[in-house]
């Protein structure tokens, strides 16, 4: 067992969950949280968490069993399962003798902490909780890096993860609950929603959801020039910068799909990021006249071409989709302008971005790009994104979980079993 | 003797007081608890939020507003820029091809692709 401190943190996230101990710089466990089975009628056995991340597993038409519902925890019998692998299993731990620090999503229904709390002391039998949640983790972890940035203790933390995106301002490390903001979009959506364009563009993939989901990470980005590059995926074949092809596990050869061409589908990077120099990249193109034939496409593979970047740009443009809320920008602005006059600058200048969908090649320069119109001319605009934003708030748990005044926050088994979730929940400002 | 009390803990469920019914007589050993738990949706209805403080932020109130921007419009069939609009399907399109294609569609997948964009007309 390594650690030593005896505390398990859990970053319980609706795609990944990311589960070691305290005092660690890394989880021992970032596995997804879910169940699946494989299709056919024959096998009954569920695969859980890391069981589905092995080489050998061919996640085709995968049935998948999530514990979270639009980030928040509703069916504790599936996050039983997950916990039980990952408690028992990898982390190799008996929760009887060790505390749990337990990331939770804002503004969690009372109804779901009690169950929570049922599942932690009843079932697990775990010696004291702490809940915490990611935007004051992640600052933390932030402002004990980086102490001269965060100088002034607040800081905006943009939470852009698997099913909502947050934009939560954090004072010395305690939300600042009136001004967090809420958008219903999250990675899960995107996934869905790349997967129903290519279901009715080229491929029927709409039970697909873990293979795009891959394909979305790896070939999805964020166009900092929409019109400008939708003129050019119009280019056929050869010449479209955008167009790629991913390929799906045949079960025999290939047992995970992946990128046809690593290369071909990077070429968007060395485009020019302005329209200007568009006439030169014509000329280049007359040249390769000679190599242009129609590629032919397999029947276990499918092109992406404007999906690339229409995808993502749907968290700066919502309605675009039929959601009728604002873009990330403009909910970053709204957090901010909720707040006290005096630390929106600061606010401004703080921003962390974190959460899984802010991989996206980059997303930063484009959030700068759409925010600096919105934002006061006087004021200046800091976006920096964390290191590794899926670890980000885990790692700011392990902070905590690690400070000298933990045991002092946590709630013990004997005093949930004595006051019930409803009392105890009050420490964490419930 | 220490680890046997801690044993006996164990198997005997402990009985909270704070509990109405109690987790133990709720779903007894080895019975299968069958679908236990609620959608998201249920539990935002039974946490009415019109009985809380209007000024207290909760799931509902911290949604992002509406955009103050016009959409975009993309092509339905493409997703390229559509300058123009079918106005007998209500479908987006890019240029004349793609318009000819959504003339040959039948009625369900003109639907179909409206809900795409969450633009579906549902008739109840």
């Amino acid at each position: 067992m390594t650690g030593g401190s005896g505390v398990v943190v859990i970053d319980n996230g609706g795609g990944l969950l990311k589960a070691g101990f305290g005092g660690d710089k890394d989880p021992i466990a970032v596995v997804p949280n879910c169940m699946a089975k494989p299709p056919g009628g024959n096998t009954k056995k569920w695969l859980v968490a890391d069981q589905l991340q092995a080489d050998d597993v061919d996640v085709t038409g995968m049935t998948l069993k999530r514990p979270i519902d639009r980030g928040y925890l509703i069916n504790t019998e599936v996050q039983r399962e997950v916990w039980e692998r990952v408690v028992r299993n990898l982390l190799q731990v008996d929760p009887s003798n060790s505390s749990l620090l337990l990331v939770e999503p804002m503004f969690n229904p009372p109804a779901l902490q009690h169950t929570a709390d049922e599942l932690v002391f009843e079932e697990f039998g775990f010696n004291s909780l702490c809940v915490a949640d990611a935007p004051s983790l992640v600052h933390l972890y932030e402002a004990s890096h980086q102490p001269t940035r965060f100088r002034a203790q607040c800081s905006l933390v943009v939470d852009c993860g698997f099913s909502f995106t947050h934009a939560s301002p954090v004072l010395q490390n305690f939300i600042l609950n009136y001004g967090v903001r809420r958008m219903d979009l999250g990675g899960k959506a995107l996934t869905n929603y790349l997967k129903e364009l290519v279901s009715y563009r080229s491929l029927n993939v709409m039970d697909e959801t873990l293979l795009i989901d891959d394909a979305k990470e790896k070939l999805c980005f964020v166009s900092m020039d929409v019109p400008g590059d939708l003129r050019r995926a119009r280019l056929s074949f050869k010449d479209n910068p955008f167009r790629c092809s991913y390929i799906l596990p045949d079960g025999i050869t290939y047992k995970k799909g992946f990128v046809k061409n690593m290369d071909e589908a990077l070429r968007y990077c060395s485009l020019p990021l302005d329209q200007e120099s568009d006439r030169k990249d014509h000329s280049v193109e007359t040249n390769k006249f000679e190599d242009r034939k129609k590629p032919e496409l397999s029947q276990n593979e499918f092109a992406l071409t404007n999906e690339r970047f229409l995808v993502p740009e749907m968290l700066f443009h919502p309605i675009d989709l039929g959601i009728n809320q604002a873009g990330l920008a403009e909910c970053i602005v709204r957090a901010v302008q909720a707040c006290h006059p005096y630390l929106q600058p600061v606010l401004f200048e703080s921003i962390i971005l974190t959460g899984g969908s802010t991989l996206f090649p980059r997303f930063t320069e484009r959030l700068e790009r759409e925010l600096r119109p919105l934002v006061p001319d006087d004021y200046q605009v800091k976006i920096i994104r964390q290191e590794n934003p899926i670890l980000g708030a885990w790692r700011g748990g392990s902070i905590l979980a690690s400070s000298p005044d933990f045991e002092s926050m946590c709630v013990t088994k004997s005093e949930y079993e004595e006051m019930g979730s409803a009392r105890c929940r009050r420490r964490f400002f419930h | 003797m220490e680890s046997e009390v801690v044993r006996t803990e164990m198997v005997l469920a402990p009985s909270l007081p704070f509990k109405k019914v109690q987790t133990a007589d709720k779903y007894p050993k080895g019975q299968s608890r069958g679908r236990q738990w609620k959608h998201l949706r249920h539990l935002l209805q039974a946490a009415d939020a019109s009985t809380m403080p209007p000024d207290r932020p909760n799931y509902l109130n911290i949604q992002s507003p509406p955009s103050i921007y016009p959409s975009k419009r993309y092509c339905d069939i493409t997703g390229f820029e559509a300058p123009y609009m079918d106005p007998r399907t209500k479908l987006r399109y890019a240029d004349p091809e793609v318009f000819k294609q959504i003339r040959t569609l039948p009625d369900e997948y003109v639907q179909r692709y409206l809900a795409l964009r969450n633009a579906a007309v549902i008739l109840r």
